[in-house]
């Protein structure tokens, strides 16, 4: 018995060793059996026929399994779209996830860059620097970077950060919150002074500051009477932390909620109290279909598409970019009608032609008061050295200029703390 | 209810077995290897539809594909490799140390203050002199305070070490407040882009060059270390046997702390090179759970410092691997991470089958009672 | 004993482990509202009978009958369910649960399980048989003997009839062994069949209705209590002289090595294990110390050797060259060698102490010497030297000096650990039970190696159980019982019976 194990085990060895073998010879020409599918039906669509992408490779870097996060499911989601938009073969794109912030990051970088990819661009804060020393190394490829700050002052050609006008988004998002405390207020459940709202949010940072007041003043616009209170979480994804802060918040008075976190934690929290929620990312209607109002949403399709289609057509990326409204890069999901207030569709619709036409801003000065004072002037932290000095003024016509992509940078730096907002740092 | 009932023997019996000849022992894994193969290629076909061999080539090409992913295969073994080492004369001497974790991060938190602090200052000779001091002691201390306690009050080393753990990565998470660069990061970036003040040099244009014989040396003094030492052989007889250490007149606390500092200290210098030599910033998870995988790559080894070469190249091979076929198959990665626990599980347990033997209640026993 | 079905009887138990035997063909009736003692020597086979009727062992052979009926006891709860109770010498109780919890703990009611109602059961057993017991104290907080009174407390509880209690005096003071005997006597009264196994012949003769004698795995005889005599006793528990043929000569030196005075030392749970223990080694001359297993042997050995701490008293080295006095009392073994103290010490526990098991043998030979000399590295060519020479002399199987010790034999281990020992040319030896478990050859061989020390001149000291060996051996015998010395004999004058009855009675034969 052990012996005929034995034997069989051998023979099953030795028939790998062979197939290994012959497997080699296969990899010599992968594209032959490889059909493209994707591009014959790109090609039907004719959305790129006037472009060639068949020598167009991009590599991805993710910080997470988009499987684990939704804050990486949401670049896959991206990526898929312009894969399919674009025609792209499967073997065009790489994605590699789970890269940590470190040196991982920019070998992995390089491993792409020895793959042949022209264009490769990482999803997190943390990689900017590993992807900066990656461009310095293979000048010829093309690095983009989400959410960085680096792009503008680094003084290299092939490194590009992108970010979106997400405060418009939040805006939005806070019209929808507004209507319903208006509705809250109509029908007597509260009175005008018990409009308090309840912000969860990841750190101190500029990037959460702006769009939690972006969402204040979203709210503002429709009630007045709204204040609002933020607890922070000192992490970006700690679902434990958000639903303990979500409950905090409630019990500390606030009518709605919403969260800058990558968790369901807040708005899981959120459905068992009853309590209305806005969330962020990604639709939460499946795990909150009596709370969820509305989610406001970065869409990475029309970067990621700008950035392939320059790199196939030998233009060049810009050093920055911001997508808007306009471009498609913010976005709202669908709107839970079961929650909402009356009236907020058309709302919503209203506010977005006044972004798309230009005659709103999120942070007009004459919309809100620091420490009861007008805003007339401010020094932004723009150019970052690593100095923590603020250097650039941000008060522009009216209002304050976030995420001015022409002379500043696509990344938040609004990190002002406005009348009404209550924000306890606990550190 | 009579006398010769069949109690009197165990169907199955468990007998260690400590004179296996090396040549089978390696047939054993041999054969272990190659059945976790051949089981994860049927779980391959059954849940992707793909073809294992070309998975599995795709796995050696995770690590051999090119010049960097090799070049890379071996930074990788080697940062595992020399935690391996720091954790073994703990548990050589029976000290359950599973705060690797934590005294590699102090190591690395005390690298990158010197770094920040000095990396402009000073002379880079002096500077990287300062570095591997200072992450040694910050380390050893990290390893002697639960030595401290193990030795005076006989605390549980496990879980004090443990706990360590959670400590370090908060002082770490401190720092990384403190220094955070740019503001509002939560990260620190990298140290020094500019200056590159407190790198660890490279040496033939191969960045990891250095880390690699740093740790090649490390090894060849652990091995010396623990065969030829007086403090070497100390440490395997207080592990063997606290008693027979007393009994010829060790002095068990001194062997207990000297052994501890020395791990930690090592461990230290792991994080020096993470730090200084590989990553250049530092974060709570800078370690990445290597202190935890290196008590493995040592008991694998079975405490010889050169087998942990072997090791530690076998679990970083099917690192590399998992997240190769991960990307090139676009499978999810936890498909991968089965693929490699299937691998490691069939290791592990050829070990169990190498040390014992198993016998089945003989029929003729049983006919002893009748 | 009116009662004609007896509560226990075995009828031709045998049981082997593996070559040896452990208990030949014993018969043994136990009767209810009888107290039967089971007397006999370390390894006579008492332990291994009471865990076949309790279930831990299975015999090979024989019958068992509870009641009248026959039985097969496959498990401790297949006794339980016979309603047999046994109180093992070591404690199973849980530290930090209350004496009441502990008692009903692994019973199975049927229906709600009420503390309260349960501790009143319980109370009732206790008022019954005249326990004194706080229920709700946690055990860590309990004395030994208050331990022991849970241990039978809960036996009790679980309904047994039969109690088997191993050697419970052993941890007790004189007054709560008084208090315990007077508990088992209203138990007995009360109708319950009660063994004791037990070293001391006058606790023996005090409680016991009837005493069964074992020797080397055989029972000898069950005789009646008040028709006895210690004497007769001690004589079927030790046999007749066997002429082992060990050469002994004469002592040459004689002058004072080590002269221990008033030593006494206790253990963990604060018991005391020796007691104002007082006695000179002679250079050149064997001191055998006969006792009971557990007396304080190895307290002692460890305490000269500087392994165990003693409260009071001191141990004084007499250096035969100098003539000066040392007293080596809590040093620690490093210090008694940097003194100059040439101690040998072959101890009991062979692999866990003497020896480390999975190191071969020149590393174990090592051991004493590998931290003379201040270089940083070990050097292993005298030690390689000295374990070559060992192999050969003592005539070591082994493969190679390079072989774990572990995979030796028990002879070859001991011949190992004795070769290193002497090695250093002792000037006192200590040897603990040192053929234990080795076969006749061997033995010799060990004999002769001691006898050679003595003949070297050096003090030696010889614990050991085979009371024939010890006789042959020694020049002087010293005896303990309970961690006093019971008398010191002259080897060459003396006899088993007398040595038996030091052994399991203070001062013996004047009592």
């Amino acid at each position: 018995m052990k012996k005929a194990l034995k034997v069989i085990a051998l023979v099953l060895a030795l028939a790998m060793v062979f197939a290994f073998a012959a497997c080699k010879n296969n990899d010599n020409d992968p594209t032959d059996s490889a059909t493209p599918s994707g591009a014959t039906e790109a090609g039907t669509q004719g959305t790129a026929t006037d472009v060639d992408y068949s020598k167009i490779k991009v590599g991805f870097i993710f910080l997470h399994a988009p499987t684990d996060s939704t804050y990486d499911k949401n670049f896959q989601n991206a990526v898929d779209a312009v894969q399919k938009k674009l025609g792209l073969k499967d073997d065009q794109i790489i994605v590699r996830s789970n890269i940590e912030e470190n040196a991982n990051c920019q070998n992995t970088a390089m491993e792409l860059v020895d793959e042949g990819c022209n264009v490769i661009f990482a999803d997190s804060f943390g990689h900017e620097s590993y992807m900066m020393e990656a461009a310095k190394e293979a000048p010829n490829v093309q690095f983009c970077h989400a959410t960085g700050t680096h792009a503008k002052t680094a003084g290299l050609k092939n490194f590009h950060n992108a970010f979106a006008s997400i405060y418009e988004g939040r805006y939005l998002a806070g019209v929808a919150a507004g209507m319903k405390l208006n509705e809250m207020i109509d029908s007597g459940k509260i009175t005008a002074d018990k409009a308090k709202m309840g912000y969860v949010g990841a750190f101190p940072y500029a990037e959460v500051i702006s769009g939690f007041t972006s969402f204040y003043l979203g709210a503002k616009s429709v009630c007045p009477s709204v204040t609002m209170e933020v607890k922070y979480t000192n992490s970006w994804f700690d679902e434990t932390a958000e639903k303990t802060q979500a409950i905090a918040l409630i019990d500390d008075g606030c009518v709605l909620i919403s969260q800058h976190a990558d968790s369901p934690g807040a708005p899981r929290a959120c459905e068992e109290k009853g309590v209305p929620n806005v969330a962020y990312n990604v639709s939460t209607i499946d795990m909150g279909p009596n709370t969820a109002i509305i989610s406001s949403k970065i869409d990475w399709t029309p970067y990621m598409e700008l950035m392939i289609t320059s790199v196939a057509k030998g233009e060049e990326i810009p050093a920055d970019w911001c997508g808007g409204i306009a471009e498609g890069s913010v976005q709202l999901t669908e709107l839970n009608t079961a929650v909402a207030a009356k009236g907020t569709q058309e709302k919503l619709d209203e506010v977005m032609k006044q972004f798309k036409e230009g005659t709103l801003h999120v942070f007009d000065t004459n919309t809100f008061t620091v420490n009861g004072q007008k805003l007339t002037t401010y020094l932004a932290d723009v150019i970052d050295e690593g100095d923590f000095k603020p250097e650039t003024e941000a008060i522009k016509g009216g209002y304050f200029d976030e995420s001015d992509v022409a002379d500043k940078r696509s990344a938040p730096y609004f990190d002002i703390i406005i009348d009404g907002i209550t924000a306890v740092v606990e550190k | 209810m009579s006398k010769n009932t069949t109690h009197s023997e165990p169907l199955i019996r468990l007998s260690k077995n400590d004179s296996v000849p090396m040549w089978k022992g390696w047939l054993i894994r041999i054969a272990a290897v190659v059945a976790a193969f051949i089981v994860c290629a049927f779980i391959i076909v059954s849940v992707t539809d793909l073809n294992p061999i070309e998975v599995y080539a795709a796995m050696i090409k995770g690590s051999f594909g090119s010049v960097r992913k090799f070049w890379i295969l071996l930074q990788n073994i080697a940062m595992l490799l020399c935690i391996a080492l720091a954790v073994t004369p703990a548990y050589k001497m029976k000290f359950w140390n599973i705060g690797a974790e934590g005294q590699v991060l102090m190591g690395g938190i005390a690298t990158a203050a010197c770094m920040i602090w000095f990396g402009d200052k000073m002379n880079p000779v002096l500077l990287i002199i300062l570095m591997a001091v200072v992450s040694c002691v910050a380390g050893a201390i990290w390893g002697l305070i639960p030595a401290v306690f193990k030795a005076n009050f006989n605390t549980n080393e496990t879980l004090f070490t443990l706990m360590m753990n959670y400590v370090a990565m908060q002082i770490a998470s401190y720092c990384v407040c403190f220094w955070e660069n740019p503001k509002g990061s939560n990260s620190v970036g990298i140290i020094n882009a500019q200056t590159q003040g407190g790198w660890l040099p490279t040496i033939g244009g191969q960045k990891y060059l250095l880390n690699i014989l740093i740790v090649l040396f490390l090894t060849i003094f652990m091995y010396i270390y623990l065969k030829y030492s007086k403090h070497g052989y100390e440490i395997s007889v207080v592990g063997e046997s606290e008693n027979t250490a007393r009994y010829i007149g060790i002095n068990v606390k001194k062997v207990i702390l000297r052994t501890m500092a020395l791990s930690g200290a090592m461990c230290g210098i792991a994080g020096l090179l993470l730090v200084s030599g590989t990553n250049h910033t530092i974060s709570s998870e800078t370690t990445g759970g290597r202190g935890f995988t290196a008590i493995m790559v040592s008991w694998l080894a079975k405490f010889n410092p050169f087998v942990m070469i072997l090791t530690s190249f076998l679990i970083v091979f099917l690192d590399r691997g998992a997240s190769e076929i991960a990307t090139r198959f676009r499978l999810d990665e936890s498909m991968a991470d089965i693929l490699t626990g299937i691998i490691l599980f069939f290791i592990i347990a050829s070990e169990f089958f190498i040390n014992y033997k198993i016998n089945f209640r003989s029929k003729k026993k049983k006919g002893v009672n009748e | 004993m009116e009662n004609k079905t007896p509560a226990i009887e075995l009828r031709g138990i045998t049981k082997r482990f593996g070559s040896v035997v452990a208990n030949s063909n014993v018969d043994l009736t136990l009767y209810h509202g009888e107290i039967l003692s089971i007397l006999g020597e370390n390894g006579s086979g008492k332990t291994t009978l009471m865990n076949m009727i309790s279930g831990i062992y299975f015999p090979d052979e024989g019958q068992i009958f509870v009641n009248g009926k026959e039985v097969s006891i496959r498990s401790p709860k297949d006794a339980f369910d016979l309603k047999i109770g046994m109180i093992h010498q070591h404690f199973k109780l849980i530290d930090v649960f209350s004496a009441a919890q502990n008692i009903v703990l692994g019973v199975k009611n049927k229906g709600k399980f009420d503390l309260k109602k349960e501790t009143a059961a319980i109370r009732e057993i206790c008022d019954k048989f005249g326990f004194v017991i706080d229920l709700e104290k946690k055990i860590y907080e309990m004395s030994v003997s208050e331990k022991q009174t849970v241990e039978i407390v809960k036996v009790l509880y679980k309904g047994a009839d039969i109690l088997i209690l191993d050697e419970p005096t052993a941890v007790l003071t004189p007054q709560e062994i008084k208090k315990l005997f007077a508990v088992i006597r209203t138990m007995r009264d009360h109708g319950k069949a009660i063994i004791i196994i037990t070293h001391k012949l006058n606790e023996v003769m005090e409680i016991s209705d009837r005493v069964a004698v074992l020797r080397k795995g055989e029972h000898i005889g069950t005789v009646v209590t008040s028709e006895t005599s210690p004497a007769e006793l001690t004589q079927m528990m030790v046999g007749k002289k066997v002429s082992l043929n060990i050469k002994r000569s004469d002592v040459t030196d004689g002058s004072d090595r080590l002269i221990v005075e008033n030593l006494n030392c206790v253990d963990r749970e604060g018991v005391s294990v020796i007691s104002d223990f007082s006695f000179t080694a002679r250079a050149g001359e064997i001191l055998g110390i006969a006792g009971v297993a557990g007396s304080g042997q190895r307290e002692l050995l460890e305490g000269i050797a500087g392994l165990q701490r003693l409260e009071s008293g001191s141990i004084t080295y007499i250096d035969p060259k100098t003539g000066n006095h040392e007293n080596l009392r809590n040093k620690t073994p490093i210090q008694i060698r940097n003194l100059g103290v040439r101690l040998s010490f072959v101890p009991e526990d062979r692999l866990g102490m003497g020896l480390v098991g999975s190191m071969d043998i020149i590393d174990n030979v090592m051991l004493r010497s590998y931290s003379k000399g201040h270089s940083m590295f070990l050097k292993r060519k005298a030690p390689k030297d000295l374990a070559q020479q060992i192999i050969s002399d003592l005539e070591v199987v082994t493969p190679s000096a390079e072989t774990p010790v572990r995979r030796l034999s028990g002879g070859n281990v001991q011949k190992v650990l004795v070769g290193r020992e002497i090695s250093a040319n002792p000037k006192v030896l200590m040897v603990a039970y040192p053929v234990r478990g080795l076969d006749i050859n061997s033995s010799y061989m060990i004999y002769n190696l001691i006898n050679e020390q003595k003949e070297n001149g050096a003090a030696v000291i010889f614990v050991g159980e085979d009371l024939d060996v010890l006789l042959e051996l020694s020049d002087r015998i010293l005896v303990m019982c309970g961690g006093r010395v019971s008398g010191v004999v002259d080897a060459r004058t003396t006899t088993k019976e007398e040595i038996g009855l030091m052994m399991t009675s203070l001062g013996g034969a004047k009592q």
